[in-house]
């Protein structure tokens, strides 16, 4: 009985709990959809790095990592492998020779690190082929020659290998993709023009066209005019064994774009058969073994098994390689709830206000509940239950908008190209797909039951502290 | 059988600075059936004198034993409890709960009280046939005239059986027609229930139908006469 009053009395001033509900519903939303957004952000970013940039475990001499020394090569190559190999959850294990070098062409230069790879085995381990720009090439397949990198985008940029030129075939390009015939026009004064940025191209046709024009068809434009010559070279320089300048032109055989700048501005790969033969270094030698697990979950596991196992080299997993990720993804949960407990308590306000202008409105009644022998415990449940209804029902109409929303951009993704320059200099995408954990429902779930009971604290006491007689002479 | 028994009871208020004396030295006695207003001009102290029978209030000074209880010995939560078991309440305002239907008004105490559900829909069947409104069974308060409504307070107040009932200006509310006919229920009900009604009242329809008129002036009994009047 006290509960189906509770549940009629949310509905006695409608308009008013229908606001509060409102409240909570767009709070909630907000909130949660946020969070689904960042989370997605964050689980995409730990998603390519592991997949794309590290995998799980990598192991070095201990040195390796902050002098690059060409030497610093792993000890008893075999016996490491044959180790990592035979530790339960490695499905997989390659080793790589590591180099830093300069990468340059006739117009630029920049400091990488290249990569010798076994090409077929990388494939299998790594996800960074499927990150191909079409129209650039291929990731060393089988018709690559030895001298062939696979470069990130970046990078390419950086050396003025892609560059933007609007040809006369970008002009029939771009209004056979909708551009109005009138608009191609306007660009015109661009034709056969080299941009060496993608920031430069957008400068000279900001001039040309209308902020409506550039909002509606500004991705077109540089997505044409963006120009890349296959089989472009770069040369690759470095130092040998011996300590001597060493180097060579390599033909890129295909250009990678990943969501990471840095990855992309730093990581050159070439086959290690080509790499050994310019530094000089023995078959079977590595300075770095890489190692994948069957499960992400396994990582902090496994790594005390292998530091153990190798206690002479450095054993790292992802997260102890991207700290700045790790604590992200250890944390996230408690972030998440951090953040929803502040805005159920800012939405705890409104429910309080609203409890308490409904027990003033009620004193009457509520003298003659207390009278009729209602005691303090049922009048405290019922005001409570009233306020934990209005959050209860905001908050799961807010969570049911939130699912919904979610499924629908965690389908289509949401775009944000906009801020793609910044995202991905951090090496987050520019393309959300927002996703949430049902765990984080359930959290959730309980935390608007709380929300509800916190709320009704206060307006239940005032109810009880009614004298019934003076409560029932009011108005 | 006594039901109430109010031996030298004072009630003081302090209103500031001003004490002001509601209830002066009342000794009282009621019987099961009783049929009897209280009387007496505003501020005579009629109301509290139910207040304190009712044990919403507590008096200053003197006892009240209600059906055996010593209700100053009792705490406040008991005194709740005894409300509930013991006591009916009718206010002038009606005070239904207005999001409930009449059905669930009267079976609202009987629910307190855990009352089996087949059991209390019988209760409150009989009731509502009692006050006339058995076809009203649905309908809100507000769908419902203060006539009908009073009814349904007074169902209500009889539903747990209570010792007996008290009717603070219950028909202050009221048009004439719906007046009578809320006497002449109450009147059947004390007369085949053997119901106990305690009122307080300025309204002469009340004192004409009472067996026994009690006037209060200034806080104290200046009279209380048993008349010929049967029901």
């Amino acid at each position: 009985m006290i509960t189906s009053i509770a549940w009629k009395n949310v509905w006695r001033n409608r308009t008013r709990s229908l606001t509060v509900i409102a409240a909570v519903t767009v709070g909630v939303f907000a909130s949660v959809f946020a969070l689904a957004a960042i989370n997605s952000s964050i689980v995409q970013r730990i998603d390519s790095a592991v997949s794309e940039e590290l995998s799980h475990i990598q192991v070095n001499t201990k040195e390796f990592r902050s002098s690059s020394d060409i030497h610093g090569i792993i000890p008893e190559p075999e016996k490491v492998a044959g180790i990592l190999r035979n530790t339960p959850g490695v499905t997989d294990v390659t080793g790589r020779i590591i180099v830093r070098g300069i990468a340059s062409t006739p117009a630029g230069s920049a400091g990488v690190e290249i990569n010798g790879i076994d090409t077929a085995r990388e494939k299998e381990m790594f996800t960074l082929y499927r990150k191909l720009i079409p129209g650039t090439g291929s990731y060393f397949g089988a018709d690559t020659r030895l001298n062939s990198a696979f470069i990130g985008e970046k990078l390419a940029r950086e050396l003025y290998i892609i560059r933007y030129i609007l040809s006369p075939e970008s002009f029939t390009a771009l209004v056979e993709k909708g551009v109005p015939a009138a608009v191609a026009e306007k660009l015109k004064p661009l034709e056969g023009v080299r941009f060496t940025t993608e920031k430069k191209l957008t400068e000279a046709y900001s001039g040309l066209l209308s902020a409506k024009e550039i909002k509606k068809y500004g991705l077109l434009v540089r997505e044409t005019a963006w120009s890349y010559r296959e089989g472009s070279r770069i040369i690759l320089s470095f130092l040998d064994m011996n300590g001597n300048q060493t180097g060579a032109a390599f033909r890129i055989c295909g250009i990678y774009r990943t969501n990471n700048d840095f990855f992309e501005a730093m990581s050159v790969f070439v086959p290690d058969a080509e790499l050994r033969k310019l530094t000089g270094m023995e078959d079977g030698v590595y300075h770095r073994f890489i190692a994948k697990l069957e499960e992400d979950d396994l990582t902090d596991r496994v790594t005390p098994v292998l530091k153990e196992a190798l206690p002479g080299l450095e054993v790292m997993n992802w997260k102890e390689i991207q700290v700045d990720l790790a604590m992200i993804a250890d944390y996230i949960n408690q972030i998440y709830a951090i953040f929803m407990v502040l805005i159920l308590a800012a939405l705890s306000f409104g429910i309080v206000n609203t409890m308490l202008m409904a027990v003033l409105e009620r004193t009457r009644e509520l003298g003659m509940l207390s009278a009729v022998g209602m005691n303090r415990r049922r009048i405290f449940m019922m005001i409570m239950l009233e306020s934990v209804f209005l959050s209860v029902v905001g908050g799961f109409a807010g969570m049911a908008v939130s699912g919904i929303v979610i499924g629908i951009t965690g389908h289509t993704g949401i775009n944000l190209v906009k801020y793609s320059e910044g995202l991905e200099a951090f090496g987050y995408s520019a393309h959300l797909y927002p996703t949430i954990g049902a765990d984080f429902f359930i959290i959730l779930t309980v935390l608007i039951v709380l929300t509800g009971i916190l709320s009704a604290i206060y307006p239940a006491r005032k109810a009880l502290q009614l004298n019934p007689v003076e409560a029932l002479r009011g108005e | 059988m006594k039901v109430v028994e109010i031996n030298d009871v004072y009630k003081t208020y302090h209103d500031t600075e001003v004490e002001v004396r509601a209830v002066s030295g009342v000794t009282l006695g009621f019987e099961k059936g009783d049929f009897a207003v209280i009387v007496g001009p505003s501020g005579s102290g009629k109301t509290t004198l139910l207040n304190l029978i009712g044990g919403l209030d507590q008096p200053t000074a003197g006892e009240i034993l209600v059906a055996g209880h010593r209700l100053s010995e009792l705490k406040p939560s008991e005194l709740i409890d005894f409300r509930m078991e013991h006591v009916g309440f009718v206010f002038q305002s009606y005070n239904l709960i207005p999001v409930l239907t009449a059905a669930e008004n009267v079976g609202f105490i009987m629910s307190l009280q855990k009352w089996p559900k087949e059991k209390r829909i019988a209760r409150t069947g009989e009731l509502l046939d009692a006050v006339g409104l058995s076809d009203r069974h649905n309908s809100r308060p507000s769908q419902l005239s203060g006539g009908q409504q009073q009814r349904v307070a007074v169902a209500r107040a009889l539903a747990p059986r209570p010792e007996f009932i008290l009717a603070d200006e219950p028909t202050a509310n009221l048009d004439s027609k719906s007046a009578e006919t809320l006497l002449d229920i109450m009147e059947k009900l004390n007369r085949e229930e053997e119901m106990t009604f305690i009122f307080s009242t300025h309204d002469v329809r009340v004192m004409k139908r009472a067996r026994r008129v009690i006037t209060l002036e200034d806080g104290k009994v200046v009279s209380d006469v048993r008349t010929n009047h049967t029901s």
